[in-house]
């Protein structure tokens, strides 16, 4: 289980994340949904240790972060370093040792330099490394973001797995259909605290509150012709 | 096009404020530099002026970079391209083209004229297909990023070594010795995203022994061949090689402990002088890694726990 209680976040006079309590259960997948800049990186920065902030966030593997496989929206790669080199580092981070080639699930080229990969790849590479570190926790900052069709259906089935093996999984998506396909649970974040969280049975009913609450007037103001 | 410059211009100094110094300032530090390493070079040796040509002929090359050309030709008329090229060209040609005039090397300056010029009408792709092999890839990464970054280096390393055994000179030898250590400092000179630090399931003094520890064992196997064929032939200067090599493992030290002090920044000038300084200096190493080590071991507490 982790627990977050009252965890607040600051940038200066300016408050990104205010006083958000969750209880995240093993076994279950939970989607955080917003508009951009509604602190979902941020509160993802938090819960793995990687920001400072108030509040408490436990769990019962201590250290969290060393438990945490955290998928960056953008994964920060080096120029002149391989995939398998990649996943390596990665893997050599949480002491583990793994067949990189025989798991490479994706077909990723790994003895190419990762700057020639393309923003799928790129993503299908770090989900990789985090998935052989083999975590109890998992952060998945848009996942499905800039992925092939085939590899977005892996996926799906890989968060399926990781539920099924009793682990945590948190997902950020601009695709509803990936959360409603993958989540247990969703909660909306808006302007850094959570304003509704709804069970599988309610996610129809929050898609088109969304819709209709993010589009309303929008496009007409534009005047198509 | 004239906002291209001055935003050029505005990064510039960005990133000498970024060193922690003013603008103006590190503009005269630079340019005293230039003159300085410039006048000892062409005073020193006969091959300063290669040297010139290729360092400059590499720096305008690298504005010829295909993606970043693309992009230009995206946001500029073919006119204004072609002069933002010939202006960029001659800004960074120029230092060189006058020191090499200045030391009466005019077939070289000619060359290296004729070479920027024929720069601005091509684009060069960054060649990034072929992979070059280390044997540093169990650990990686700034052995893997850095050996690949200078691979051609290390040839011409051990060729000053076997120049220094032939001709019987000590002390091009140890300086090939040092020379290795001294790239090597380049490879922990820019900070990491503080993900990859944040990934490691270390406490700050586990990292840092651990960092500490590939860096000097991965320092050690490329200068291993050098240390050994100085050993060899001159066997009885062993205290004094050895003596180089410690002083080499030791600026390492240094290096990789400011480099975490002052994480997730870079090392600033002011810092960055004092380790130059002190390197000058090796007894000061002395004091002066332990005190960036429990630096680097306070900064990491906040990624690492």
């Amino acid at each position: 289980m982790i627990q977050v209680t009252a965890l607040t976040k600051s940038y200066g006079s300016i408050q990104v994340l205010n006083n958000i309590h969750f209880t995240f259960l093993e076994g279950h997948v939970y989607g955080i949904v917003g508009e951009n800049g509604a602190g979902k990186t941020t509160l993802f920065k938090c819960i793995a240790g990687i920001e400072k902030h108030e509040g408490e966030i436990t769990s019962q593997y201590s250290p969290l972060k060393n438990y945490v496989g955290f998928l960056m929206t953008e994964p920060y790669l080096f120029s002149k370093i391989t995939g398998k080199e990649y996943i390596q580092l990665l893997c050599n981070a949480r002491g583990k040792k793994n067949d990189v080639e025989q798991k490479n699930i994706f077909d990723l080229p790994l003895n190419q330099y990762v700057s020639t990969y393309s923003t799928g790849m790129k993503k299908k590479l770090a989900i990789t490394a985090i998935l052989l570190q083999e975590n109890n926790y998992f952060i998945l900052d848009e996942p499905f973001n800039g992925v092939d069709i085939q590899s977005n259906i892996i996926i799906t089935e890989i968060i399926h797995k990781l539920k099924e093996l009793n682990k945590i999984v948190l997902i950020s998506s601009h695709i509803f259909s990936t959360l409603n396909d993958t989540c247990d649970e969703i909660h909306l974040l808006e302007k850094g605290s959570i304003t509704k969280s709804v069970k599988k049975e309610g996610f129809s009913e929050l898609e088109a509150e969304m819709k209709k609450n993010l589009v309303g007037n929008k496009i007409n103001q534009l005047e198509l012709k | 096009m004239k906002d291209y410059f001055l935003l050029q211009f505005t990064l510039i100094t960005r990133s000498i404020k970024d060193l922690g110094i003013n603008p103006f300032i590190g503009s005269l530090i630079y340019l005293a530099g230039f003159v300085g390493i410039s006048s000892f070079l062409f005073y020193k040796t006969a091959f300063a002026g290669y040297a010139y040509i290729l360092i400059s002929l590499a720096l305008t090359a690298k504005l010829s970079e295909s993606n970043r050309i693309n992009f230009l030709k995206l946001c500029f008329k073919d006119n204004d391209l072609k002069r933002i090229r010939i202006i960029e060209n001659s800004i960074v040609s120029l230092p060189f083209l006058i020191v090499l005039v200045y030391n009466h090397q005019f077939i070289g300056a000619i060359f290296l004229l004729i070479c920027s010029i024929v720069f601005v009408f091509s684009s060069f792709n960054t060649p990034v297909n072929w992979t070059i092999p280390t044997p540093f890839s169990k650990k990686p990464f700034e052995f893997i990023v850095g050996f690949r970054n200078t691979f051609f280096v290390y040839p011409m390393v051990y060729l000053l070594t076997f120049i220094a055994i032939a001709f019987d000179n000590f002390n091009l030898g140890i300086f090939s010795l040092l020379l290795i250590f001294f790239i090597t400092l380049g490879f922990y000179l820019k900070p990491e995203n503080d993900y990859l630090v944040w990934s490691f399931a270390l406490t700050p003094k586990q990292f840092m022994l651990s960092k500490l520890k590939t860096g000097l064992v991965f320092a050690s196997v490329l200068s291993f061949p050098i240390l050994v064929a100085l050993s060899i032939f001159y066997y009885e200067e062993c205290g004094l090689i050895i003596t180089f090599y410690l002083i080499g493992c030791l600026s390492l030290i240094t290096i990789i402990s400011a480099k975490y002090a002052a994480f997730p920044n870079e090392i600033n000038f002011v810092e960055g002088f004092i380790i130059l300084n002190c390197m000058s200096f090796p007894p000061l190493l002395l004091l002066l890694a332990p005190y960036f080590y429990f630096k680097a071991t306070h900064t990491l507490q906040h990624y690492l726990v």
